[in-house]
């Protein structure tokens, strides 16, 4: 096959597409990703923090794109649009067309001269511009995000000398090309509903109506208004403000969508918090709302710490108007209550339209080019059991365009299209890169016991740094410190010609020891490294003093000041490097065996996909049978017949020629490292025990229906849960056909003291089984007694059916719940009406309860100990970053899949269970497993085993070993150092951390001070 | 001592001050050249023997810098830290040194501005508080 159609475009660099290429670069396949605009992060760069850890995490993921291992896989393309796609699976041509950027890429060391004295004429797109809302907790977006706006530049010529570099590029016309690729990811995202047209709102007239994610910039430390929340209108400092929930979702406006946009509830809650958190009393916070839809996992544990704990107030209510009339200062919020029939009105502030997603027209377009079905709401159609696979073979979604969803399922189904996209490829022919690339660096000198000999590099890059202290002074100064050997001013150190001179220097002058003074150490350690690395020294020989983060950058306006500091920074940097000492990396071959642990829905189809991709799987299952709790499930919501999809799996797993099917397996010990681990189990009726050597772990063990002994569950044959009712109506419908009334109670032993979360699937469960009864007895009177109805993502369309097909959804309240008792063959069941204001007693042929799902307690306690996986409080286990790494455990080579993770619906486990396969390939494509240098090492002579160290360590890694010293394994260690600092005895050292080279950068820094 | 520059050390940790701290360079908040910034890599790894050494060696003013409570990446180096630097200041008046002197701060890697307030308050704090008393007894060794 043609190679160069062996990759997988991917449309769209938010954070469904950046974490696509992420996992396709790191298996090993190629990605081009193209998105339309300067630089990628998509819509969570203008969050200002997520729910629900309230911390702003896109940081974290962002700049892995330009890691330089990841980015010879990934080809970036930005400014760039799909204008046609033409072929099938494994070979598509598409057309990109380019505009102009007006920068060299290559060239622009993102300075920011331009900008400075051109700021009109420049976009700086991600962050510190007040006109781009972003948030930038990392100072470098990617790619580096200037872009001229030609249109607006008056003085091309002086816009071309303001560039120290010479990036400027006035004759860039913009660019058109034909790529070919095997498999497409189409990840563009969601548009936000404008509100602007619905008057009532006073969106367009009001300056103190705005939407949530404009909240969110009022909000953020890099908004316009630098974090000071104030109103649009006049400054101030708001006392009230309003959300109002759904609009522009459930079908309630005009244009609305009739879906429901899944997570407007929750960033209205994280709105609120927030708010509460930085002024508390002194801004009241109310949210209008429909139903509280917070369905994800932990999520109504967040629902009840606003109202509980930040006193966030809630309505339910959807407001009439917003308006402001003449003479009034506020916004007036004309709402009706349960209470009775007069409307009540209520001033505020501000008012927050939490307002839902929808797919962006040019979206929809480009949906057609790539021949892709469309729902009534324009979001492709997928299929029923797997919500990133397409009407198009080869083409995939993930994310918002799937359905509107939040930052943790959108990352999910991120890693299941990867993954997806991947099977697509043919394989790529073994080229052996990593080891021609260790082919061409040179052996490491030998250092230890040499006298050092210290090259410092200042770079003066551009102005950034020579423009506020004389750089050159400065190298001059560096050679006169004791060890230096050569020192030298070395212009934009970070450019090609710089590195390869620098790298000259060190093998001529036999230099032994480096220190780069320049940028940051965290955006340029590693490719510093790289460069005397290839020169011959150990990469940990080397120093970088922050001299233009830390110095020049912000010292500006007091240039002596700042010499001084920069000198104190070198000296102190040309101390500790020359007391450093070369370290290995830790590495260990990499076992690229699967074991998944849980034989379901999510289990098995995490197997198959990574048996596919050529990795020995061993599938072990506690019960009998493979199958899990899916087997029970006749049909989905929107109609699929959920047992052929089991049988398929079941079929498939076990005639796999790399799937071993371990039954009745029992797991019972587990040792050894990410990549080399061992567990053990019993297995069969006999219970022989067998050892399994695996490089990663899938844990897809599920969780059991809920069962309370409430409702006369058990107790009166009347009463069964969901689960036994749509069996009863598959198997027996003639039973339901007799039915006059069938009352459903929700939120059974779900969302209650003892299991505070939501179930997250009952709703939608009532919601089938009700038009399932509709279906078999039309005559059916049914009714659905909830809390919140919870059907979000496309399941409220199926909701709205219900109700207009006549099914009675009547609300009851935590509080005072539905009263049942048995009379003969019925149950009475009385409550209250909130709508009628009255009490209502049905006389049901069936009551059915919607029980939900608990974890596995027993089963996942003795896992989470045998493996050392945390739990969530109610037995779930626990991701390692519930937005981010939603699939990933924190231990690393462990991932989880299904309900194991949190009740899920099928389609959700399936997801998931590929987006674990994802990650887990990206784990086994490595042939080593690579542990870093920076670890703790205890010297044996000085440890006293006083245990302090044992206790200490956050990750419970040292212990005392059999010659009765601490040891502290360097695969297992995390690099914190807190060992090192409280050991009495000065026994542990954290390399590249050593208490001498600390030591030494306080000596050097007071040499001056004191002298 | 009319124009007293204090050396004020700050022991940032890489995840969160340290990120800080290069944020505010980008976003070119300005603070006293008076702080110079020793990077670790949690601010759990600042030992009671670097802060001690710190002010022996001369520093008027030390602070450690971790991140925000419940966010260290490290579980929980920031509040050993904290506690850390609450025991030496304790022993600090024995030593005749205000305890003032030695502080704990938290933020985020997002909080640049923050980074530079900090810097700049503690700047200010320490020049009211004049030399540490150290130098003086460095002079007297000297003499001596």
């Amino acid at each position: 096959m043609n190679t160069s159609n062996n990759r997988v475009l991917v449309i769209g660099g938010g954070m469904a597409g950046i974490r696509t290429a992420l996992d396709l670069a790191e298996a090993e396949k190629n990605v081009i990703l193209v998105d339309r605009a300067y630089s990628i992060g998509g819509l969570m760069t203008q969050l200002d923090r997520t729910f629900p850890t309230n911390n702003c995490d896109l940081c974290t993921l962002a700049p892995n794109l330009s890691e330089g291992s990841r980015q010879e896989h990934i080809e970036l393309v930005t400014m760039t649009t799909v204008t046609d796609v033409k072929g099938t699976k494994g070979d598509f041509t598409v057309q990109l067309e380019t505009a102009p950027r007006f920068i060299n890429l290559d060239k622009c060391t993102a300075c920011g001269e331009c900008h400075k004295k051109f700021p009109e004429w420049v976009r700086f797109t991600p962050g510190l511009d007040h006109r781009a809302p972003t948030c930038m907790r990392y100072p470098q977006a990617t790619p580096q995000a200037f872009s001229i706006d030609m249109a607006k530049c008056t003085d091309v010529k002086a816009l071309m000398e303001s560039c120290p570099a010479g990036a400027i590029n006035p004759d860039d016309f913009g660019s058109r090309r034909e790529v070919k690729c095997a498999s497409i990811v189409f990840v563009p995202g969601g548009a936000l509903f404008d509100p602007s047209h619905l008057d009532y709102l006073g969106y367009a007239a009001q300056a103190d109506v705005v939407t949530s994610l404009e909240y969110e910039r009022i909000l953020s430390a890099s908004g316009p208004t630098m974090g000071r929340l104030i109103r649009p209108s006049n400054g101030q400092q708001p006392k009230k403000v309003a959300w109002i929930q759904c609009v522009g979702s459930r079908g309630l406006q005009k244009g609305a969508g009739q879906y429901c946009s899944s997570a407007c509830c929750m960033f209205a809650l994280k709105e609120a918090i927030v708010t509460k958190e930085r002024f508390g009393d002194d801004i009241e916070t109310t949210i209008f709302y429909m139903d509280m839809r917070t369905m994800g996992k932990d999520y109504e544990r967040y629902f009840l710490r606003a109202r509980d704990e930040f006193g966030v107030r809630f309505v339910r209510s959807r407001p009439h108007s917003v308006l402001r009339p003449a003479g009034v200062d506020n916004l007036v919020v004309t709402y009706g209550t349960d209470s009775g029939p007069v409307n009540v009105t209520e001033e505020f502030d501000i008012v927050v339209l939490s307002t839902g997603f929808r797919v962006a027209d040019d979206v929809r377009v480009l949906a057609g080019k790539l021949g892709l079905d469309l729902n009534s709401g324009g979001f492709p159609t997928t299929d029923g059991f797997n919500p990133v696979v397409t009407s198009v073979p080869g083409v995939y979604v993930a994310g918002v365009i799937e359905a509107p969803k939040d930052i943790p399922e959108t990352m999910v189904q991120a890693s299941a299209a990867a993954i997806m996209a991947a099977g697509d490829l043919a394989p790529a022919e073994k080229v052996e890169k990593t080891e021609a690339d260790q082919e061409l660096l040179p052996p490491e000198f030998g250092v230890v016991g040499e006298e050092p000999r210290v090259g410092v590099f200042i770079c003066d890059c551009g102005e950034n740094i020579g423009g506020v202290i004389d750089a050159g002074a400065l190298a001059d100064y560096a050679g006169t410190l004791p060890h230096v050997a050569v020192s030298r001013l070395q212009g934009h150190g970070c450019s090609r010609e710089s590195m390869r001179q620098i790298q000259q220097i060190i093998v001529d002058e036999k230099i032994n020891r480096v220190v780069i003074g320049g940028c940051s150490p965290r955006t340029h350690e590693a490719k510093f490294q790289e460069v005397i690395r290839k020169a011959g020294l150990n990469r940990y020989l080397l120093e970088i003093a922050n001299i233009r983060d830390q110095v020049t950058w912000v010292h500006a306006n007091r240039a002596e000041g700042a010499t001084e500091k920069a000198k104190d920074l070198v000296r102190m940097a040309v101390g500790s490097v020359v007391r450093s000492q070369p370290l290995a990396d830790h590495s260990l071959p990499m076992n690229k065996d699967v074991l998944v642990v849980g034989g379901g829905v999510a289990g098995m189809t995490a197997a198959l996909q990574l048996a596919d991709h050529g990795h020995k799987v061993y599938l072990a299952e506690r019960s009998a049978a493979l199958g899990g709790q899916a087997a029970k499930i006749h049909r989905t919501l929107e109609g699929d017949e959920v047992a052929p999809l089991v049988r398929d799996l079941v079929a498939r797993t076990e005639a796999h020629a790399n799937i071993q099917v371990i039954t009745r397996a029992l797991i019972v010990d587990h040792s050894g490292l990410p990549g080399m681990f061992k567990t053990g189990m019993q297995t069969g009726r006999q219970m022989f025990y067998r050892q399994i050597e695996h490089g990663v772990t899938i844990l897809a063990t599920g969780a059991l229906p809920n069962r309370p002994a409430q409702y006369l569950l058990d107790e009166c044959s009347q009463v069964s849960t969901q689960l036994e009712l749509q069996a009863l109506i598959a198997e027996n419908p003639e039973t339901v056909r007799t039915w006059d009334n069938v009352v459903m109670i929700q939120c059974v032993g779900s969302r209650t003291a003892d299991n505070p979360n939501c179930s997250r699937i009952c709703c939608q469960t009532a919601v089938k089984n009700a038009l399932r009864i509709l279906e078999v007895n039309p005559e059916a009177r049914i009714f659905v007694l909830y809390r919140d109805m919870r059907t979000y993502g496309f399941q409220e369309e199926y909701y709205q059916k219900a109700r207009q097909a006549g099914v009675i959804f009547a609300r009851y309240s935590a509080e005072a719940p539905p009263q049942v008792k048995a009379v003969g063959n019925m149950v009475e069941v009385t409550f209250n009406d909130p709508v009628l204001g009255r009490e209502i007693t049905v006389n049901a042929d069936r009551l059915c309860l919607s029980t939900g799902l608990v974890a596995d307690e027993d089963g996942n306690d003795e896992l989470a100990m045998i493996f050392k996986i945390p739990r969530t409080a109610d037995g779930y286990f626990l991701e390692d970053h519930v937005k981010l790494r939603p699939v990933d455990l924190p231990v690393p080579g462990f991932f989880v899949a299904g309900t194991a993770h949190g009740p899920k619906l099928i389609r959700e486990s399936v997801a998931q269970a590929l987006a674990a396969s994802s990650r887990a390939l990206t784990m086994l494509a490595r042939d080593t497993i690579d542990l870093g240098a920076r670890a703790a090492r205890v010297d044996r002579d000085r440890c006293a085993a006083c245990l302090v160290c044992v206790r200490a360590c956050p990750f419970g890694i040292p212990y005392i070993n059999a010659d009765g010293y601490s040891e502290i394994d360097p695969a297992k260690c995390h690099g914190c150092g807190v060992c090192a600092s409280v050991c009495p005895a000065k026994a542990i050292q954290l390399m590249q951390f050593e208490d001498d080279r600390i030591m030494a950068k306080l000596e050097e820094l007071f040499e001056r001070s004191i002298a | 001592m009319d124009n007293f520059e204090p050396v004020i050390v700050a022991f940032c940790c890489h995840y969160c001050a340290y990120t800080a701290a290069d944020m505010a360079g980008s976003q070119r908040l300005s603070y006293p050249p008076n702080v110079k910034v020793i990077r670790v890599p949690c601010s759990g790894k600042v030992d009671a023997m670097h802060v001690v050494k710190a002010f022996e060696k001369g520093a008027d003013g030390v602070y450690v810098a971790g991140c925000l409570e419940g966010d260290c990446h490290f579980k929980n180096g920031n509040t050993k830290a904290a506690r850390m630097v609450a025991y030496v200041r304790r022993y600090m008046d024995e030593i005749g040194i205000e305890p003032d002197r030695l502080e704990m701060v938290t933020m985020s890697a997002g909080m640049g501005y923050r980074f530079a307030q900090v810097a700049t308050e503690i700047t200010e704090k320490i020049r009211r508080m004049g030399p540490s008393p150290i130098h003086a007894a460095i002079e007297t060794g000297k003499a001596a």
